[in-house]
């Protein structure tokens, strides 16, 4: 018994012995000779083809480097950030984040200043500055900005109030339309996304906008305005739209009709079967069409091993004409570079990206203020709790609840 | 006489209620995974524009093409509305421009090949006849080829993850069998403390653990080793691989062990011949968990991994950002399922023994 | 002496992997955003009403899923013992929903319980339905929201716990449950008198593993109706640890966690004292 026993400690001992040494080699054979990109943009599968198939080729020949594009979520990709600060081996070259979180990007130190100064030929959005800088610097480099925009089923349209063009909709002809087709149909046929932490709180603080309301604040006056009519939606929204976490599923398979959804998702329906539907900016309210504009960026990892590549992909990459390309191919997100807009602007090409480039230059738009709030995932539940308990259970305005939700969005607060 | 024929009409009703059970059972089993598949080899048409929604996919697509003042429409037969509805652009051209974003439309939304010209050829007839309606052979694995495509060195995942499970089920049966065994063959002093304790590795939630693990390992050079991945997942294999042991020693009576040492073996070859042939499907049963465990494992991998992906994590790279492609998202689901199924087709014949009880 | 040899490597690879990991967590628990000590942390999460529901609503599925789990499986696996022909066959089929990834389960059941999804198609295109009458899933109350949980995981899980059962069926030998019948036992005695005693150790097993797994279940639960919604304790954790992306937040995740650990060793020790485990393992050493 004992020598099968030594025998067994032996193997265990071995078999981790082994484990060691064919990591450690492994290592060296892994020699970086590829520029490391990892992107929350861009996460659709023809997507990521298109950038394998028509952008990354162009830079990869200039420079003689292999693109290594991959998808991560920006809570994986934080994640990874902190594992390689900490361990001291940045492996990646080139992030892309969300403007939701960029700011913990900044404060952990995980990116470096950008030299935007050296990049000729381009102005960023301005509608974009506040998330990408920080203390006078700029940290990331906008891409793939998106709005909000309306889209219907064509089905939809016969129940669209007399004299009402869908192109130039009011918040409350929107309620109406939304109204009278859950009346005509017997079910609502309307969509949010109802599953929490999602864009929930983008799509209503657009629509508060719209009515002067400021975002994220809950219970301003004009977000005061938004709720009470939006309490009216109450059953004009589909019957499972709380376990909807993207409103392109419902759209495409007509269990719902209408939304107004961001532009990339609404972008996606709209594409996969153009005839099928309509397009349009979002609803306008007083103060003109109100839409949260977000932004992802391009960042460099603190330490990355090949900085001076990843700075000429970023200089390729927001090149005017690189983002018109990677805009039309990838469609469904706006190149937040004003000479990219204005070649987009009056070009017929993409519908999406068109209505987009209207409400970004027409709209009261704003950024999303991460940096203001220690979570901005938290910040993000208030909405989904009031939407929760307000809209689809009791379906009558409570101001109350309004202002208790603004007290936990004021806790919040750094 | 009669009661023999009683008795067989007896056996005959109980076997076939045995087998009405038993479909019964696989009808539930199989009907979920049965839409897993059928969707796989769907085109994003019949998957989203149908109601009800087909329940086997189609091998071809119809199409009409009619003209009016404004331009060319497409249209495509929809089974559930049972006529032709629109299809892709409002209205469209001859002009090479349009002919080939319509083109790559229809692969794209409907899975069929067509080339320029044929389309071009279309256009003719309808120009002369008003309409024309043609059908195209759908290709049933589309949606696995776009997969493929955008998965990144899927082959060499494969690989890492074949690794990465095979060293977790080495260390997992290895350690946890013979702490199993101990636990099932002595007593000792803190017995029930210890094998409880081993048991509270997996109550802690592994979740809130997963970086702190990873950091430690990063730290030990195991950054984006597959093989470091098996030391992450054998931390939970390990106490159930412990437990599934110690009860399956435990059931296996030790007279057996011992009357196989009154015939001269040693304990050690009483372990090995009577023991061990016994426990098998234990282990069996063990070492299926840790290979399942570790194949389907991402949420750890996905950060400790970036050069040496395993699979899962190349399948959630791709999948990711398509929530509203489920024909795309079923075909990534079947090519990483595939591989834990066939395993399990190959390891069932350990956990069921044909032979029934050792003879000594 | 040979036993604690058995048993070192276990307790070496715990300390290096595992031990410091967990102390830290601990500790961190109990320290704030500042690094003071403190138990606002679980303050925090005895004040907010949620965890209670998270609380009471895990236990709710538990309860239920563990038993009706338990059952169903215990019969399968009875059923597959028999060795019927194409038992093996059944088995490997019986196993397939427990090797689906996460994906798969998730595409499966979101794409199955939709108002148009696959459950409601074939219901209709057999006619047992029509548009007018399609059963909306996943807009059910909060009752039947945790019984369609529990049924998806009871499809999912069941064969974990029947192949653990089967495997320990398998030592105990045709022989042993012949003798029984040779002294004229009925299959029902046979069963509560020779296979369930003699099968103890491995219930016990397959129970406790599976009470720790269904105290942590949030997967499905997440992927179906989102964070929050249903809540569940280790959802909870997942959503403060991981989600909220702040530190506050990752302390109250670590406190959560600890709670979860307490909780499940909980359950489990009483389950052992309840099944006598314990005190049977002490007598048959002695």
């Amino acid at each position: 018994m004992r020598k099968v026993l030594i025998t067994l400690v032996m193997l265990s001992l071995l078999t981790t012995g082994f484990l060691f040494a064919g990591g450690k080699t492994e290592t060296d054979a892994n020699a970086p000779t590829s520029l490391v990109v990892s992107s929350r943009l861009w996460s659709p599968a023809a997507e990521q083809k298109f950038l394998y198939d028509e952008v990354f080729p162009e830079f990869e020949k200039e420079n003689n480097v292999v693109v290594k594009f991959e998808i991560l979520d920006d809570t994986v990709l934080l994640k990874r950030a902190k594992l390689q600060a900490e361990t001291g081996r940045v492996t990646t070259d080139v992030v892309i984040v969300h403007n939701g979180v960029m700011d913990q990007w900044i404060s952990n130190n995980y990116v470096e200043e950008l030299p935007v100064s050296d990049w000729k030929g381009r102005t960023f959005s301005a509608a974009f500055m506040d998330s990408i800088t920080s203390g006078g610097k700029t940290y990331f480099a906008p891409v793939g900005g998106d709005v909000y925009l309306l889209l219907a089923n064509k089905k939809a349209l016969k129940y669209l109030p007399a004299g009402v063009d869908v192109q130039d909709i009011t918040w409350e002809q929107y309620v109406d339309w939304a109204v009278a087709i859950a009346d005509g149909e017997g079910e609502g046929k309307t969509a949010v996304t109802g599953v929490p932490m999602k864009s929930l709180i983008y799509m209503y603080g657009g629509m508060f906008l719209s009515y002067g309301g400021e975002f994220p604040v809950i219970n301003s006056p004009g977000a005061i305005e938004g709720w009470k009519l939006l309490t009216k939606l109450h059953k004009a929204y589909s019957p499972t739209v709380m376990t909807y976490d993207n409103v392109t599923a419902p759209m495409k398979s007509g269990e719902t009709w209408l939304t107004v959804a961001h532009m990339a998702r609404t972008g996606e329906a709209y594409r996969s079967n153009p005839s099928n539907y309509v397009i349009a900016k979002a609803p306008k309210g007083p103060k003109g069409i109100g839409s949260i504009a977000g932004v992802s960026g391009f960042g460099i990892p603190v330490g990355a091993e090949n900085r001076d590549l990843a700075l000429k992909f970023i200089e390729f990459m927001t090149r005017p004409d690189i983002a018109v390309k990677v805009a039309r191919g990838t469609g469904g997100f706006l190149p937040p570079i004003d000479e990219a807009i204005a070649v987009l602007g009056d070009s017929p090409v993409d519908e999406v990206i068109k209505k987009g480039v209207m409400v970004l230059q027409t709209g009261v738009v704003s950024g999303v203020p991460g940096s203001a709030y220690t979570s901005w995932g938290a910040v993000k539940q208030v909405y989904d709790d009031v939407f929760a308990e307000m809209i689809i259970g009791t379906g009558v305005f409570d101001k109350a609840l309004l202002d208790a939700a603004q007290a936990k969005l004021e806790a919040l607060k750094k | 006489m009669n009661n023999a024929i009683k008795r067989q009409l007896k056996r005959s009703a109980k076997r076939s209620s045995l087998y009405i059970v038993l479909a019964g059972i696989a009808f539930i089993i199989i009907f979920p995974i049965f839409f897993l598949f059928s969707f796989s080899f769907m085109s994003d048409y019949e998957t989203y524009s149908e109601w009800p929604k087909p329940l086997i996919p189609s091998f071809k697509a119809n199409f009409m093409i009619d003209k009016n003042s404004e331009g060319y429409h497409l249209l495509i037969f929809n089974k559930s509305e049972d006529k032709y509805m629109p299809f892709g652009p409002l209205v469209f051209t001859n002009s090479q421009e349009d002919i080939d974003n319509l083109r790559k439309f229809i692969k794209l939304q409907s899975n069929s090949k067509i080339t320029s010209q044929k389309i071009m050829e279309y256009l003719k007839i309808v120009d002369s006849k008003s309409r024309v309606e043609f059908s195209i052979k759908k290709d049933l694995l589309a949606n696995y080829i776009l997969f493929f495509q955008v998965v990144n060195g899927a082959p060499k995942a494969v690989l890492n993850s074949l690794m990465v499970a095979g060293a977790t089920i080495l260390i997992s049966l290895t350690i946890g069998g013979m702490g199993g065994y101990a636990f099932a063959r002595y007593f000792f002093k803190g017995k029930n403390i210890l094998k409880l304790s081993v048991l509270f590795v997996r109550m802690f939630p592994a979740v809130s653990l997963a970086i702190p693990m990873v950091i430690i390992l990063a730290k030990m050079g195991l950054y984006d080793q597959p093989l470091g991945l098996s030391l992450v997942y054998s931390v939970g294999q390990i106490s159930m691989s412990i437990w599934i042991t110690a009860s399956v020693f435990m059931a296996i009576p030790v007279s057996l062990e011992e009357a196989a040492m009154i015939f001269g073996t040693t304990r050690a070859g009483a372990f090995l011949h009577v023991t061990l042939p016994l426990a098998l499907p234990g282990l069996a049963a063990s070492a299926m968990y840790s290979f399942i465990g570790s194949w389907n494992e991402v949420i750890a991998a996905v950060v400790l991994t970036q050069f040496n992906p395993t699979f899962p994590v190349v399948v959630y790279k791709a999948l990711v950002g398509s929530q509203g492609q489920i024909n795309l998202i079923t075909a990534g689901s079947v090519a990483q399922a595939l591989p834990a199924i066939i395993f399990t087709l190959i390891i069932r014949k350990y956990i069921i023994q044909m032979w029934g009880g050792v003879k000594v | 002496m040979v036993p604690y040899l058995l048993i070192a490597p276990v307790v070496i690879y715990y300390s290096i992997f595992w031990l410091f990991p967990v102390l830290n967590a601990i500790i961190e628990s109990f320290r704030n955003v500042d690094g003071i000590w403190t138990v606002s942390n679980y303050i925090h999460i005895f004040k907010d009403p949620v965890f209670y529901q998270a609380l009471s609503n895990t236990a709710f599925i538990v309860i239920f899923s563990v038993t009706i789990e338990f059952i169903l499986a215990f019969g399968l696996a009875l059923l597959i013992n028999t060795k019927f022909r194409g038992s093996s066959m059944f088995l490997f089929l019986a196993m397939i929903p427990m090797s689906l990834p996460a994906v798969a389960v998730g595409a499966m059941w979101s794409s199955g319980l939709a108002t148009r999804g696959w459950l409601n198609s074939f219901l209709m295109t057999f006619g047992f339905i029509d548009d007018a009458s399609k059963i909306l899933f996943l807009a059910g109350g909060k009752m039947s929201t945790m019984l369609l949980i529990i049924i998806i995981d009871a499809w999912t899980v069941i064969p974990f716990v029947m192949i653990i059962l089967l495997a320990g069926l398998q030592g105990i030998g045709e022989d042993v449950r012949e003798a029984g019948a040779i002294f004229g036992g009925t299959k029902f005695q046979i069963l509560r008198k020779i296979t369930i005693p003699m099968l103890k150790p491995t219930i016990t097993t397959a129970m406790i593993l599976r009470i720790i797994s269904a105290i942590q279940i949030w997967l499905i639960i997440v992927l179906l109706y989102g964070f929050n919604r249903l809540p569940v304790l280790l959802e909870q954790v997942v959503l403060n640890y991981d989600q909220l992306g702040a530190e506050y937040f990752e302390r109250i995740g670590l406190a959560l966690s600890v709670l979860v650990a307490i909780i499940v060793s909980a359950a489990a020790v009483l389950y052992l004292k309840v099944s006598g485990s314990f005190e049977k393992e002490v007598k048959q050493d002695e």
